[in-house]
């Protein structure tokens, strides 16, 4: 291994454990340093301003959650593992939204090594999750009120259950409580009920 | 009996660490003994847990977009102090204008079908030239680069002539439609035949012959072999008694290389000897229906008989080459043979006597002329003007 690649792992190593402990100045670094990179591989592929910052926002995604939860194994540097995730993204949406069958993309060339970054893997694992949320969401809306704004407004929007007992005019956080848990046995129903079929 | 709700409210007390220590001890022995109960709590962690990282996600989303719009922001107002000390290669920002980057999507976009249309685009024009090309040199026949016609326009000599005579004797020249076009022509039979070229009579509206002593009949086109160039006519005056009997034979062989060779034609008004010898028994571009001749040509001699040393006639003369010295042009008589056997077969209303027998073979060559000449004719074509 060169220099270059062992200074860049070391920068790298430093920047994943700032992100870990939930700095926001480093992943805003991260975004801004490799957002060029992005950008112009999907503008090679005949994609919009609009459509590099789609993949590269999930691209970005798919990263800082692996970081958060710990449990990213990077067997390169994280320029090439986000390259990797992004083609990947930016292929899936070339082939379902154009009409060749066959979609080639135009790769630089340093970005080599990237079908054995274990991004693939990690992908999945986003998509797969990308799906239980979309479920869980249409869950939410199929509930009806007032569950569904009890449910998210204590989930989602982080109130208090004393906000929330205001808001809905129950006479105390008790009668609140007891009707977030009912709430959320009909949700737990629904988000099984469609998340199986699916 | 407790409901799935109340053991929601259980469960989420314990997770927080909420529940006393008797009860969470109670909950956990129960938990490891009632299956039921287990699996209860894992449907609330699983739907608990699934709404904790959805709400996780949606603030992640929000702060990447943030990230995002803080980014545009600092590009705009381009910020001093240059990227913290990071020791690894940063990629150097694009910077392209707002119109070179719509240049830019445009293109990779439509790059296939821009591709297309070009090479349809091209594949137009170069059809275009060479359907052009094509139908103009079908147009032409076969007077190609360099290769001559030798009909004569008349109208210029006409008046040439005109002003000459009016100068000698005063008066003015009765105007006389002087003809287009001229050629020669040669008798194929005693009985009103006569061969010319295809190119002398192209485009005629009626034909005139006019013989040595300036008798003149109407003609006819009876074929017109183009390829070959080639043309049979037949005279339709009534008075015509026919040309007597023809001196010469129609040779169906190849005549040999290096034979002297001689024509009677009619470049100008009166006619005109030229003698040389066979050159090469292909014509122009290799065409393997004419003779070359190294007989000096001019326009008027397209459509003479093309006599060896015997009294044979061997060839029709066509065409000359531009850029070669005399080098003159003569369908083969084979052809004309076969032309006038295919004929026969076809047209019955009169037949064809052709010559049978040579009465020029062992004269003397002004004694062969004195016979022939006779038996060639100036062909004027008249166009509809």
């Amino acid at each position: 291994m060169n220099m270059d690649s062992t200074t860049a792992l070391a920068a790298d190593a430093q920047l994943i454990k700032a992100i870990h402990g939930g700095d926001e100045r480093a992943l805003s670094q991260l975004y801004r340093l490799h957002w060029p990179m992005v950008s112009h591989f999907v503008l090679q592929n005949s994609g919009s301003e609009d459509d590099a910052r789609d993949v590269y926002q999930e691209g970005v995604m798919v990263f800082y959650e692996k970081v958060r939860e710990g449990s990213l194994e990077l067997s390169c540097q994280i320029k090439t593992y986000l390259y990797a995730v992004c083609r990947r993204l930016w292929l899936k949406r070339l082939t379902t939204k154009s009409r060749l069958h066959g979609v080639r993309l135009l790769d630089e060339e340093e970005y080599g090594p990237y079908l054995n970054t274990g991004a693939e893997d990690d992908l999945q694992e986003a998509e797969e999750r990308d799906r239980r949320f979309a479920t869980m969401s249409e869950a939410l809306t199929h509930l009806g009120e007032p569950c569904r704004s009890l449910l998210e407004g204590f989930y989602l929007l982080d109130k208090s259950m004393l906000d929330l007992t205001a808001e809905h005019g129950y006479t105390n956080a008790d009668t609140a409580k007891t009707q977030k848990y009912k709430c959320l046995t009909r949700l737990k129903k629904l988000f099984f009920a469609s998340y199986k079929e699916a | 009996m407790q409901t799935e709700a109340d053991y929601y409210a259980l469960f989420e007390a314990y997770q927080r660490g909420e529940l006393a220590a008797g009860e969470r001890a109670s909950l956990e022995a129960r938990l490891s003994a009632e299956p039921r109960l287990r699996q209860l709590y894992a449907e609330f962690q699983d739907v608990a847990g699934t709404l904790h990282a959805y709400a996780e996600r949606r603030r992640t989303r929000h702060k990447i977009g943030a990230l995002h719009e803080a980014m545009l922001a600092a590009e705009a107002t381009p910020l001093v102090e240059t990227a913290p000390a990071l020791t690894h290669s940063v990629n150097p920002m694009l910077r392209i204008s707002r119109t070179e980057r719509r240049l830019r999507e445009f293109w990779s976009g439509h790059r296939a079908t821009v591709g297309v249309a070009a090479s349809v685009a091209v594949l137009a024009v170069f059809c275009t030239l060479l359907g052009l090309d094509l139908w103009r040199s079908a147009q032409t026949g076969h007077s190609m680069a360099g290769y001559t016609m030798l009909r004569r326009e008349l109208d210029k000599i006409k008046q040439n002539q005109r002003v000459l005579s009016a100068k000698l004797d005063g008066s003015t020249a009765v105007p006389v439609n002087p003809g287009k076009f001229g050629g020669t022509g040669f008798a194929l039979t005693a009985d009103g035949y006569l061969v010319t070229s295809a190119h002398v009579i192209k485009g005629a509206d009626s034909l005139l012959i006019e013989s040595r002593n300036h008798q003149r009949y109407h003609a006819e086109t009876v074929y017109s072999d183009v390829k070959h160039d080639l043309a049979i006519l037949r005279i339709k005056d009534a008075k015509f008694a026919g040309f007597g009997k023809l001196p010469y034979t129609f040779k169906g062989g190849q005549a040999d290389l290096g034979e002297r060779v001689y024509t009677l034609g009619y470049p100008r008004e009166d006619v005109v000897y030229g003698e040389g010898a066979l050159s090469a028994r292909s014509g122009f571009g290799g065409d393997t229906a004419f003779y070359q001749v190294s007989i000096p040509v001019n326009p008027g001699n397209s459509g003479g008989p093309l006599l060896d040393g015997q009294g044979n006639l061997i060839g029709v003369l066509s065409g000359r080459q531009d850029d070669v010295q005399s080098a003159a042009f003569a369908t083969k008589s084979s052809y004309l043979v076969r032309l006038v056997d295919s004929l026969k077969n076809k047209q019955t209303t009169q037949p064809y006597h052709m010559p049978h027998a040579n009465q020029l073979a062992g004269a003397a060559r002004s004694q062969q002329v004195k016979r022939l000449q006779d038996f060639v004719f100036v062909v004027k074509v008249y166009e509809q003007d």
